[in-house]
């Protein structure tokens, strides 16, 4: 007899557990209202989330709207600002100057033409990221991605957000809870029903007694309680690649209410690691992330009171270590692994949650219809999710990888070969002879970085590709076409956009207009 | 410079505004704001269309008068035919609500330019330009607020969407008009009868219609604009042909 899936449980509410609630039930809302399909998130009344992603990827744009999710209500009630970028301050020489862009805008033109070579030809004039995009310009003078008659989602710059992470969850709870049908069960888990096969039959709550389901989703972060505990599905460390170990996180209030606010997360090299510095309407979020092999605890303090300044020294410091590393599987018997469950790194350039979302949507989309095809669409599940936590690795590592900096061990640790997986040595080695663009092995649907971040940070720390003047011909007419809108676009983008803390202002006041 | 005061019979007994509509006068607007009211008079000359605030972002219902900003194509047509409607929100210039009484801005270019009508018989009593001005007032007060229920409610519905409006021209220009918007024709036939019922009560669907029928003032425009610029070409190539015999 085939057993279909009806019944989804999500064990955890921080903001993986509700964005997969959101993501599936989106996508079912029809078979969900015919009785076809339940959502149940169980959530325990006292654990609190450990919020660690502050920054967002722009897929969470197109997440949100497919949740039928108001951005105004986003922005006004997660105390949400726009991300624009990442701008990554001092990784490659350490100098005074020292300082790069990776945008959320693709170049000029991407899908017709690669214009490295042609920036390389014309003898790399300026930065990279000034000669294809006009965002870098955008973000150095403070400005929003969008005005406030672009409609909700909608931008003259591509954009994502940085929030409060603590915010956030609650705020898709009511949201899934209200509009979209998920039953929210307020319990611990403290037992877990397998049957002969493995599969998970149900979960024992003492709140809300026995719990069965189809499918389970593990979004139990940290503890990784399903995954972990029940399946026992092991754990593949990668802190031989990626060393920082360690993060300290602080909250910086503002000197003034109406201070600047950067819409770029700025990551600022240190001596054992990096600061990030976010900036969301009412505060600051600030963490020192390094390796404890390399710095202690009083000396990575020290550095992280240096940045925000003596005076916020009484600011309590919350510690959160960093174990960098993934499961070996994500999906067993009928348990999906998402979110920290599934694996940690470093919060460098804010993967955490974009792989929560590429995570839930491919489950939604390929949301199994009877046990008989799940390990099926598990092995695919699996082979995509461990491309997409090798490819991240390998783009994180590239940032240290690229570096001149000698000044510290821990910048000289992580140049070591021994550090560098073969397979971005293989990509580095090539990229010396072409760029990356189409046709490169970062080329499928849904690549968590596309070849246009490499570029930005290839480009943006000084990485070199020779290039056959002949290679350029071709397209030579195309590219000064291009390179000419992107100095239109710019002037126009820098003449029209209000500046970033003045937009967020006018949302709070006015809100943005659905359309 | 504005210098609104509240408008008085004795202090402005010999005050006259020129009410004629002229581009030094303020009417060179392509987009000018109106209230549903007007609708059943605009519809047989202008597209009606949504706009947005740009300060705020909020919408407001408008009538469109050109394709480029500071362009009023209807000018010639006001100034040959005063019965010609034209919006409230131009004809009321240089007047304001100053709540139930009306006020004047004593430096708007109609009050400075020195001609034009009075606004006071010797008996005090308006004469008949500043008692166009007040009707015009009677509509456009309680307009403003029933149009901003209007938007309101098609917004919940999801019956607003972008427009675009492009146009090429004789003089080889392409126009696009960007930030404007109509009525979402597809989601309304989709509507539940209840809500259609709702809509149609309150008067919300005839207004629809007419924003719907005015969309057909668009082509009228840009014809009207083109046979202008054929018009303007054929007397250049005349001229030319002219100094060369």
């Amino acid at each position: 007899m085939v057993k279909s899936v009806e019944a989804v449980v999500i064990v955890g509410g921080g903001t993986a557990g509700w964005l997969t609630a959101g993501t599936i039930a989106a996508r079912h809302q029809a078979r969900m209202k015919a009785g076809g399909l339940s959502i149940t998130l169980i959530e325990s009344p006292d654990i609190r989330a450990i919020g660690v992603g502050e920054g967002t990827w722009p897929t969470m744009r197109a997440s949100l709207e497919r949740m039928g999710v108001s951005e105004t209500a986003l922005l006004r009630q997660c105390d949400a600002a726009f991300k624009q970028g990442g701008k990554f301050v001092g990784w490659t020489t350490g100098a005074a100057d020292d300082a790069y862009y990776h945008p959320l805008m693709v170049p000029q033109g991407f899908s017709r033409v690669n214009l490295v070579p042609h920036w390389l030809r014309e003898g790399a004039p300026g930065s990279f990221c000034d000669f294809v995009t006009p965002q870098g310009r955008v973000c150095d003078l403070g400005l929003a991605p969008k005005t406030i008659a672009h409609g909700e989602y909608r931008a003259l710059a591509n954009y994502a957000y940085h929030l409060d992470a603590g915010k956030f969850g609650p705020f898709l709870a009511k949201h899934c809870t209200d509009r979209l049908g998920v039953r929210h069960v307020r319990a611990d888990v403290v037992g877990v029903n397998q049957d002969e096969s493995g599969d998970i039959v149900s979960v024992l709550t003492p709140q809300a007694g026995q719990i069965a389901g189809d499918l389970f989703v593990d979004c139990s972060g940290f503890s990784a309680l399903l995954i972990g505990g029940t399946l026992g599905v092991g754990f593949k460390e990668c802190g031989d690649i990626l060393l920082c170990d360690s993060a300290l996180a602080v909250q910086v209030p503002y000197d003034t209410p109406d201070a600047p606010m950067a819409s770029q997360t700025i990551a600022t090299a240190q001596e054992a690691g990096w600061i990030w510095d976010i900036c969301l309407p009412t505060r600051r979020g600030v963490g020192y992330v390094y390796s404890s092999r390399h710095a202690s605890e009083e000396a990575a303090r020290e550095v992280l009171l240096r940045y925000i300044g003596a005076r916020h020294r009484a600011l309590p410091v919350r510690k959160i270590p960093i174990r960098a590393g993934y499961r070996r599987r994500f999906w067993q018997n009928n348990c999906v692994a998402i979110g920290l469950a599934g694996g940690f790194l470093e919060p460098l350039e804010s993967s955490a949650i974009v792989l929560v979302e590429l995570s839930a949507k491919l489950l939604a989309e390929q949301m199994p219809a009877c046990r008989e095809v799940m390990d099926i669409v598990a092995r695919r599940f699996n082979e995509v999710t461990m491309y997409r936590w090798g490819r991240i690795i390998d783009f994180l590592k590239l940032h240290y990888l690229l570096t001149r900096r000698t000044d510290t061990a821990f910048w000289r640790d992580n140049v070591d070969p021994a550090t560098v997986p073969d397979r971005l040595k293989d990509m580095l080695t090539l990229w010396r002879y072409q760029s990356p663009w189409f046709f490169d092995e970062l080329d499928r649907l849904e690549e968590v970085f596309p070849a246009a971040s490499y570029q930005y940070v290839l480009y943006g720390m000084g990485f070199r590709t020779e290039v056959r003047p002949e290679d350029t011909v071709e397209s030579a007419a195309d590219a000064l076409r291009l390179v000419q809108e992107n100095q239109r676009v710019t002037a126009e983008m820098c003449a029209r956009l209000p500046g970033n803390r003045e937009l967020l202002s006018k949302i709070h006041q006015y809100g943005l207009q659905p359309v | 410079m504005t210098r609104i005061v509240p408008l008085n019979k004795q202090a402005h007994r010999d005050l006259t505004v020129d009410g004629r509509p002229a581009a030094e006068y303020g009417d060179n607007q392509h987009f000018v704001q109106v209230v549903v009211e007007e609708f059943p008079h605009l519809v047989v000359h202008y597209p009606i269309l949504f706009g947005k605030e740009q300060s705020t972002g909020q919408f407001f219902c408008g009538a469109m008068l050109g394709f480029i900003e500071g362009e009023n194509q209807f000018l010639e047509d006001w100034r040959r035919d005063p019965e010609f409607y034209r919006p409230l929100s131009l004809q009321r210039a240089p007047f304001y609500a100053h709540g139930p009484e009306l006020a004047i801005d004593l430096d708007h270019p109609r009050v400075k330019a020195g001609g034009g009508q009075g606004l006071f018989t010797e008996q005090g009593q308006p004469t008949r330009y500043l008692q166009s001005i007040i009707w015009a007032f009677q509509d456009l007060q309680p307009g403003i607020e029933r149009t901003r229920i209007f938007i309101a409610r098609l917004l919940e519905l999801n019956l607003i969407e972008p427009v675009a409006i492009e146009a090429e021209f004789e003089d080889g220009n392409l126009y696009k008009c960007e930030g404007l918007y109509t009525v979402n024709r597809e989601v309304l036939s989709g509507m539940p009868d209840a809500v259609v019922v709702e809509l149609f009560r309150r008067g919300y669907l005839t207004l629809m219609q007419l924003m719907v029928a005015s969309l057909k003032q668009v082509r009228e425009m840009a014809r009207t604009k083109n046979a202008r610029l054929l018009k303007h070409t054929e007397g250049l190539a005349g001229m030319r042909q002219g100094s060369m015999g």
